[in-house]
């Protein structure tokens, strides 16, 4: 800074008015080098002022934007009640119920709203795990929200996002293959083994017109963090 | 031609301060050269696969299947004459670029020349570490398949699990919520670009501080010339020896390269809606296993900010890595190490060591926890237990054998009061 002000200083103080005001008037010389240092602090004051400003709001706004918008498309939009279900592998193929078996491994499903024939698999937060059982085998909060012994769970594992798309025979239950946490599908997805803080989100489902259908939105809110 | 440049550039003046410096001869001496030669290659490899390789997940028509861009392009770099050797040997540089900077570091410890004046290239040295784990981590997300996207998107999570700020730097970090169209351009740019730029640079700062401050000198050298620096100068003896070693190095890595193909892309497929049963590379094991071992019921809110499990699980390693950057700090001294210490005139210190790595490794069985058929409860005590229980008896064995190597006054705090001394 002090190499700015001497910078912007210098031409006064070898203008010839100044060099005739200290050779005619020491007092008067110095009343006036006294006003020019006060102008210069002045002028660096009020340069440096609007450099931080501008460099600031700048250095703001593209720290803002570093952060990319999140755009939400029909693909992204959640599931709602009435959407039917498509395969996760082959989305052209909508779900039979007669293709879930019961105590089997789970089967993997986007919703498709059948209005405008869009499948929602733009986000892995759509994904629907199907699993059957028989239906006193279903706990009294999960039995109220299943199609026909049929219930599903959000894909998404609560712990660090991976799809939980493997499956304990053993146990019957729902098996993360990242950190192996298991969830049971009868009793709310409730967590049965290994790190997950929280059940997986349940999806109520019906049949309409012999077709498996989504009766809602996630009962809790999908994702791990 | 020599003394027309040397009027103008002072060569002499280089050669006399630079070129006569003398490396000391021991062979654990290399593990820096080697980690420095890894880079080299993994620089040499990258290039080639960087002006090959298409920073996109839009889909392409590639036959009769529609491939993320990114995926394609990965196909297209193994298609070429010597394409997927490279892409391997690439691979596998990493691999020795982050196993040999860890020996080193190991030696570091072992013979106390973290101690002053070396402490900044110890922490130098370690943020070289962390750097390249952080650029072997964006490198394999790049070429994103189903493998690379499951760790990239395990990796994503993991950072936003960090309280208050975790969710806007992943997003940062990620482009947005892993993976959207922003998240491979945005991971070629850092893996490609800046990392290499950071890592080249604290390189470059490392090498030229070891320089100026020297190597600390073997023990022998104290018998052999006190006070003198003993060693082979760097030109043209030590040069010699350096070009061997990279070109051994060179000629091991095509020959792994060549023998085994890393990440086959094709093995696990373009990203699709199924998790794919995978483990992460070796030196994230350790973490990996550590997730795996915390309890679901580890979580508390503290003044409304939510602190998950899975956040508790990578907050422990990150704790030991803090120490670890920051411990020579915790030693102050007086004098300047010269000579390297023996480790087993410290025993103290290398039994703390050993019973780091025994951690390290315990953690890496918790990793196979399943495939092992083994008990959370039985890995705590795997995992916290062992490393003592090791440590002890690595002391213990190392007291027994060189009882007559008289500890010098031990660094380690609170080792002034143990019987050792």
């Amino acid at each position: 800074m002090p190499d700015d002000d001497e910078r912007k200083g210098a031409p006064e103080e070898t203008s010839p008015q100044h060099r005739d005001a200290i050779q005619t008037d020491e007092v008067d010389a110095e009343a006036n080098e006294r006003f020019i240092q006060r102008r210069r602090f002045l002028q660096a004051g009020i340069g440096v002022t609007v450099a931080v400003t501008v460099t600031g709001l700048s250095a703001l706004t593209v720290t803002g934007s570093l952060k990319p918008i999140a755009k939400i498309t029909p693909q992204q939009e959640p599931p709602a009640d009435g959407d039917v279900l498509v395969h996760a592998e082959d989305q052209s193929k909508p779900v039979q119920l007669s293709e879930i078996q019961p105590n089997a491994k789970q089967l993997l499903c986007y919703p498709k709203d059948p209005k405008t024939g869009i499948v929602k698999s733009g986000t892995d937060n759509n994904l629907i795990m199907l699993s059957r059982f028989d239906p006193s085998q279903l706990g009294p909060d999960t039995a109220p929200h299943a199609a026909r012994g049929v219930v599903g769970y959000s894909g998404v594992c609560t712990h660090l996002c991976c799809t939980v798309s493997d499956w304990d025979s053993k146990n019957g239950w729902l098996l993360c293959p990242c950190h192996h946490s298991q969830f049971d599908p009868r009793e709310d997805g409730k967590v049965m083994a290994g790190p997950a803080p929280r059940p997986l989100p349940l999806i109520p489902l019906t049949v309409a017109n012999g077709q498996l259908t989504v009766a809602g939105g996630f009962m809790t809110s999908v994702g791990c963090s | 031609m020599g003394n027309w440049l040397d009027e103008r550039l002072a060569l002499s003046r280089l050669y006399k301060k630079f070129f006569r410096k003398m490396f000391p001869v021991h062979h654990s001496f290399f593990l820096g050269e080697i980690t420095l030669f890894s880079f080299v290659v993994l620089v040499l490899t990258g290039v080639f696969l960087s002006i090959n390789f298409e920073p996109s997940i839009r889909l392409v028509q590639v036959g009769t299947k529609q491939l993320p861009a990114a995926y394609a392009s990965v196909q297209f770099i193994d298609s070429l004459p010597f394409g997927q050797v490279i892409r391997s040997m690439h691979h596998w540089a990493a691999s020795v670029f982050v196993a040999a900077a860890f020996l080193h570091m190991i030696r570091i410890l072992l013979t106390g020349a973290y101690k002053k004046p070396r402490e900044v290239n110890w922490i130098i040295g370690f943020l070289l570490l962390v750097f390249a784990v952080v650029a072997a981590f964006t490198g394999y997300s790049l070429p994103f398949d189903a493998f690379s996207a499951t760790a990239t998107k395990v990796g994503y999570e993991i950072a936003a699990s960090i309280p208050l700020i975790g969710n806007w730097l992943a997003q940062v970090f990620f482009g947005g919520q892993f993976p959207t169209e922003h998240s491979i351009p945005r991971l070629t740019a850092i893996h490609m670009v800046w990392l290499p730029l950071i890592i080249g640079v604290l390189i470059a700062g490392h090498v030229l501080i070891m320089f100026l401050q020297k190597h600390t000198q073997p023990k022998y050298a104290e018998k052999i010339a006190p006070g003198k620096i003993l060693g082979v100068p760097f030109w043209p003896q030590q040069a010699l020896i350096m070009g061997v070693l990279f070109a051994v190095l060179v000629a091991v890595l095509a020959l792994v390269g060549g023998l085994f193909n890393a990440n086959p892309i094709e093995h696990f497929g373009p990203p699709g809606p199924a998790t794919p049963n995978v483990k992460p590379d070796w030196y994230f094991l350790w973490i990996f296993g550590f997730l795996k071992m915390i309890p679901s019921s580890w979580q508390f809110t503290v003044f409304g900010i939510h602190v998950g499990s899975e956040f508790i699980g990578v907050a422990i390693p990150g704790i030991l890595i803090v120490i670890g950057f920051l411990f020579p700090l915790l030693q102050p001294s007086k004098t300047k190490l010269r000579y390297i210490e023996l480790p087993s005139r410290h025993k103290v210190r290398t039994a703390t060591v050993i019973a780091v790595l025994a951690f390290f490794i315990a953690t890496t069985v918790a990793a196979y926890k399943q495939g092992l058929g083994l008990s959370t409860g039985f890995l705590w005590f795997l995992v916290f237990g062992g490393p003592l229980v090791i440590g002890f008896i690595a002391y213990g064995v190392l007291r027994a054998i060189y009882a007559e190597d008289r500890d010098e006054s031990e660094a380690v705090p609170g080792a002034d009061a143990s019987p050792g001394d």
